[in-house]
């Protein structure tokens, strides 16, 4: 996002044009191998991701998060299977904003589970790594959607990731140092247990 | 009789700390059962099944259905009942915050901990939910804390709708680190050094029990006390 420009938000109507927004400036970004920017705008969609709890909100948080991974990693560049991965990528991509365009959510969907799909037609060890980053992606962002209040077990529902999975992350989470979550005395809840196995 | 009822987050955190043996040894002593509803079954069972990075784990936990440590809740309500009254409450916990710059309403609880609190409502018995993940604790332990969590998490005013934060039955909430807090007061534990609490206790923390580091402090203060 050049500077001076206003954030990109979601949390409005006419929540498709401002993901197409998103994408716009991603799609920048792709093509300058602008990491950081990827990244900006992967936090930038996380809170309506929270709000709104959609596919579509979810799947370019993932997404474009990853893609800033995937950027940060130079030496990628360099793999069997990157050109034909990047070549896709945009491709899609173009096609995504056009459906978003076009209000056509639906399809912008299709064409996000394309590039998802894409990269089990990469050849080489390239493929691997990529799947590896994308797995990683949506277990982050689903433990970031968990700092924002929702249950794990929902978080991990939207993300089709395991609560195995988002357990380890939990227990790195520091909501649960936060005053609010402290809902009862401790001295309370363990008379709780204690009365419970008299 | 007496039910405890597993939301999902306890029995993962307690397999994957090597302690589903020391929640036999409760059992034992315990003039109740040990409650899983068939939501929290899917996922501490069905799906890591499936999955093979945790398929060990999952085969542990069959074990203790195998032994009837853990039971389901089928057999004591009826599944069509459980549904019914699941439904009821994931429409009243989802649709009783919502944000002021969307109007759209937050979904906060999901099938397993609602089937839980369904499970508390209709069994008609003394009972009491094992729950580590702070979402459905704090909506029924303290509404305004969700609001507030929220609204800060969110950097948007989240309001109550009409009066449905205050709808909710007060059910009694612990975690898996209350739990292992009367295991190891009852000797259920391979050693009964306060340092071996501590290192439960954190072991749980870190495998995503929500617990902080003053309230381990002060379960552990507990030990020196009683």
């Amino acid at each position: 996002m050049k500077k001076g420009e206003p954030e990109v938000s979601i949390e409005k109507g006419g929540d498709l044009f401002n993901i197409a927004r998103v994408f716009e400036n991603a799609e920048i970004a792709i093509k300058e191998g602008d990491w950081m920017k990827l990244k900006d705008l992967s936090n930038q969609t996380l809170h309506s991701a929270t709000v709104h709890q959609d596919p579509l909100n979810i799947m370019t948080a993932v997404l474009v998060y990853s893609l800033s991974k995937i950027f940060q990693r130079k030496h990628y560049r360099e793999m069997e299977g990157w050109q034909e991965f990047n070549d896709k990528l945009i491709k899609n991509w173009e096609e995504a904003i056009l459906a978003l365009t076009m209000d056509d959510g639906e399809k912008a969907i299709a064409i996000l589970g394309k590039i998802r799909q894409s990269l089990n037609e990469i050849s080489g060890n390239l493929a691997l790594y990529l799947k590896d980053i994308f797995r990683k992606a949506e277990i982050n962002k689903a433990f970031k959607l968990y700092e924002n209040g929702l249950t794990a077990e929902s978080t991990a529902d939207l993300f089709g990731v395991s609560l195995w999975d988002l357990s380890s992350y939990i227990g790195q989470s520091s909501i649960s140092e936060a005053h609010v979550a402290q809902s009862l005395p401790e001295a309370e809840r363990i008379k709780y247990a204690e009365d419970f196995f008299k | 009789m007496k039910y405890l009822i597993f939301d999902a987050g306890p029995i993962i955190s307690l397999t994957m700390n090597g302690l589903l043996p020391v929640l036999e040894k409760l059992k034992e002593g315990f003039d109740g059962e040990f409650v899983v509803t068939p939501a929290v079954r899917k996922e501490i069972l069905d799906k890591p099944l499936k999955i093979q990075k945790f398929k060990l784990e999952a085969m542990q936990v069959q074990k203790l259905f195998d032994k009837g440590v853990l039971v389901s809740s089928t057999k004591i309500v009826p599944t069509s009942k459980l549904q019914k009254e699941s439904s009821r409450i994931l429409k009243l916990a989802n649709n009783s915050l919502k944000s002021t710059k969307t109007h759209q309403r937050i979904k906060i609880i999901h099938d397993g901990e609602a089937s839980c609190m369904a499970f508390s409502n209709l069994c008609s018995c003394d009972n009491l939910i094992v729950i580590d993940e702070r979402g459905t604790r704090i909506l029924i332990e303290s509404p305004e804390s969700m609001k507030n969590l929220l609204s800060k998490k969110l950097g948007t005013e989240v309001v109550e709708v009409g009066d449905s934060l205050h709808k909710f039955k007060k059910q009694r909430f612990i975690r898996s680190a209350e739990l292992m807090y009367v295991a190891h007061k009852k000797g259920y534990m391979q050693e009964t050094t306060k340092e071996f609490l501590d290192a439960v206790l954190y072991a749980l923390k870190f495998k995503g029990t929500a617990i902080s580091i003053k309230e381990i402090e002060e379960i552990k203060d507990m030990v020196v006390k009683k």
